[in-house]
């Protein structure tokens, strides 16, 4: 099956920071929730996807075709939501909106009224005029309009209201039922993302630490508290690990894989607790490669 | 379909969905042949991703709960009521273990644990 998007090899350096090398791709159909605190190379990932960056090296496929900045025709298959959202100032919404149509074939004015019902922005009002979140959701209308086979969204719902938020978020659901489509989100607010994600690439200083499916993680991370005389150096697949006396609590990133061995060591009093995805990703960002070897 | 899912649970998204939809078939408010909601109208539905309830769909398929048809979607099976009886009480006995570990844990008899679910059933159901 065609890939929605494929890095292979891409760097881009900078002075103090170094993004790759990236290699990883997204199947159509699929959410993928790009998780990493800020200036971790998230923005810098997609800028270089929709090319507005031209990277050192690699290269980056859409739907089967080259990024390349010269053609249009695999912008036709993205809809892109950035981190600055770009329209003529002095134009009202609907005039960026119509300014933009002429660029996409599939470009349907049906849906842009519909959604500017739905998200009740007053497109007749000039961009400058407009809130910070009505500029979020014109930017949103803009990338949906051409129904896009390929949602880019960079932080789409930062600075915007719980009631804002849970409305951009009803329109994603529904553009998943159609299950073409696959939506490339990069937040590192992760309440955004836990329930809409069904996979995880976690970014940390340039570099994708994890990728894994999110009831994976949330599967098989606990936090495992038990009593052992015995001195231990090293608990299997455990990232981090707390004890007074005799009492232990670990996180472990397997925990079928700690039990076992806990069982074997003969420690007591084992209780085991799931971890939020939020806890869990806490752990990952925290503890960087180290944590993705604990997990391989 | 009303599922009632939550995100402050210990349990995870999958087995909510596939507890509540087995609960339904088990009670019978969801009968033989009866067809599901797709995966991805489930998913637009609950606020759930793809992948969640395809894991709970397969859940449910693995107890032989729900079939799926080709280019049909996925129907309740055919289940013998005795065969219900058993999977509710396989059911119940994976939710006891972490209760009756932790009873016994803290001191408590078989005997007492028995009595104390007699005590639940008579005096917390009415």
């Amino acid at each position: 099956m065609t890939k929605a998007f494929q890095f292979i090899d891409v760097v881009k350096t900078y002075p103090d920071f170094k993004l790759g090398p990236l290699n990883f791709e997204l199947a159509p159909g699929i959410v993928l929730g790009y998780i990493g605190p800020n200036g971790s190379g998230k923005t810098t990932t997609l800028h270089a996807l929709v090319g507005l960056i031209k990277v050192d090296r690699g290269q980056m496929e859409i739907f089967g075709r080259k990024n390349d900045p010269n053609k249009i025709d695999w912008k036709f298959d993205i809809g892109y939501v950035g981190d600055v959202h770009v329209f003529y100032e002095g134009w009202s919404g609907a005039k960026n909106l119509k300014f933009l149509s002429q660029f996409y074939p599939d470009w349907s004015d049906k849906r842009v009224t519909e959604l500017a019902q739905r998200f009740n922005v007053p497109l007749n009002k000039k961009a400058k005029e407009l809130s910070g979140g009505n500029r979020v959701k014109l930017a949103l209308i803009s990338a949906l309009a051409h129904s896009p086979k390929l949602l880019l969204l960079d932080e789409p719902t930062s600075g915007l209201d719980p009631v804002v938020r849970s409305e951009v978020l009803d329109v994603l659901f529904e553009i998943l039922e159609d299950g073409e489509r696959a939506i490339f989100y990069s937040t590192h607010i992760l309440s955004d993302i836990n329930r809409l994600a069904d996979e995880l690439a976690f970014l940390d200083n340039g570099q994708i630490v994890l990728r894994t499916a999110k009831d994976d993680l949330t599967e098989n991370w606990r936090k495992i508290s038990f009593r052992l005389n015995e001195p231990v150096t090293k608990f299997e697949a455990v990232v981090n690990h707390r004890q007074e006396g005799t009492d232990h609590q670990v996180i472990s990133a397997n925990y079928q894989i700690t039990l076992r061995q806990l069982s074997e060591l003969g420690a007591e009093n084992i209780q085991e607790n799931r971890m939020t995805i939020d806890e869990i990703a806490v752990q990952i960002l925290k503890g960087g490669k180290d944590v993705a070897a604990v997990k391989g | 379909m009303l599922l009632n899912l939550t995100d402050i649970s210990n349990e995870p998204l999958q087995s909510q969905i596939s507890r509540q939809i087995r609960a339904k078939i088990l009670a019978g408010e969801l009968k033989a042949g009866t067809s599901l909601p797709s995966i991805r109208l489930l998913a637009r539905d609950q606020h759930v991703s793809v992948i969640t309830v395809q894991r709970a769909y397969e859940a449910l398929m693995r107890e032989e709960l729900i079939h799926s048809r080709r280019g049909k979607g996925f129907f309740v099976s055919e289940i013998a009521q005795k065969e219900k009886k058993e999977l509710a009480k396989q059911r119940l006995r994976e939710n006891l273990e972490l209760p009756v570990k932790a009873a016994m844990a803290e001191g408590l008899s078989s005997k007492e644990i028995h009595e104390s679910v007699d005590f639940v059933i008579k005096e917390k159901i009415k």
